[in-house]
């Protein structure tokens, strides 16, 4: 005597017809999302964390200002001297008037190279800045 | 008899639809940096050439100093970084029902030499004092935290609990 195994009828497939589509709203998603990145940091550095931060909703606004472990100073794609700091941030702020200058300084910069920084800052009337820092836990 | 031709079934492939797709998204999901950025916001005053100088009474002023070895000082008495955030709570909240005129000033002040950590360890406590103020108003007057708010009812928080942060300009290095 044979026996047959039994077996449902039922077909045992997912269906994949909808999977082109589901893989375009992720696609659209983050292409959406996505920011490419616009410049290469050329300065050492490792952000101070705390926990009483914010997080600035206007991306389109951000300006940065790099300063490395070595005191360098970089903006967009070079590295500027302390006095370049100010005609450079003058026509930014030309070009997007309520910038907001977001300053990614080493954890072990001098607070006097921060502060000739701010005051050229004042001088360009970049008066809206913020402390780059990680969410310390 | 005219033979009807058959027409040919013009179809464009779509079976590798998908895998097209997924390099796509793949390159997407490599590309994408989602940070934001966050960090301790702050507004610089204006630049002016010739500073003149107003005398603010000293029960409104909470002097903070840092030094080069990362010592501070609230109103000349040496204090530790974490304990900056309660001494500042007292006396915001002492001040709370005074006039705009009458409220606490914090100032920064640090050396040249300071290192920036410290100084951002110290800012991040006075801003933890000022978060922490506003929840507590919030919860006392309107029964909710701070950021549940409406516009208007932050607004009055922040009427009553400004944020004045002055930094002043830290002196040279002593030779």
């Amino acid at each position: 005597m044979t026996f047959e195994k039994r077996r449902a009828n039922a077909k045992q497939e997912i269906p994949t017809a909808s999977m082109p589509d589901i893989v375009f709203m992720l696609l659209l998603f983050f292409m959406v999302t996505t920011t490419l990145r616009e410049v290469d940091v050329l300065v050492k550095f490792k952000l101070p964390s705390a926990k009483a931060i914010e997080k600035i909703e206007n991306k389109r606004l951000i300006s940065y200002i790099w300063v490395g472990n070595k005191g360098k100073i970089q903006i967009n794609d070079n590295i500027v001297k302390l006095s370049d700091v100010e005609p450079v941030m003058y026509a930014k702020r030309q070009s997007l008037p309520n910038v907001i200058v977001s300053l990614r300084v080493d954890q072990g910069a001098d607070m006097g190279l921060v502060t000739d920084i701010q005051q050229e800052l004042r001088k360009a009337y970049c008066l809206r800045i913020n402390y780059s820092t990680t969410l310390k836990i | 008899m005219i033979k009807k031709k058959k027409i040919a079934e013009a179809s464009i492939p779509t079976s590798s639809m998908a895998d097209i797709a997924f390099l796509l998204l793949l390159f997407f999901l490599v590309a994408t940096v989602i940070d934001v950025d966050t960090g301790i916001g702050l507004t610089l005053p204006e630049y002016v050439e010739d500073v003149n100088t107003v005398k603010v009474p000293k029960s409104r002023m909470a002097a903070i100093l840092i030094n080069a070895n990362g010592d501070i000082l609230l109103d000349n008495k040496p204090i530790s970084v974490s304990q900056i955030k309660g001494n500042l709570k007292i006396r915001l909240s002492s001040k709370i029902d005074l006039p705009n005129n009458k409220k606490l000033i914090v100032s920064v002040k640090t050396d040249r030499k300071t290192k920036y950590n410290t100084y951002i360890q110290a800012m991040d406590q006075i801003k933890q004092a000022y978060f922490e103020m506003w929840d507590e108003y919030s919860e006392q007057n309107f029964g909710n935290k701070y950021k549940d708010l409406t516009a208007t009812q932050q607004a009055e928080v922040q009427k009553k609990i400004p944020t004045i942060i002055s930094l002043a300009e830290p002196e040279s290095v002593k030779k």
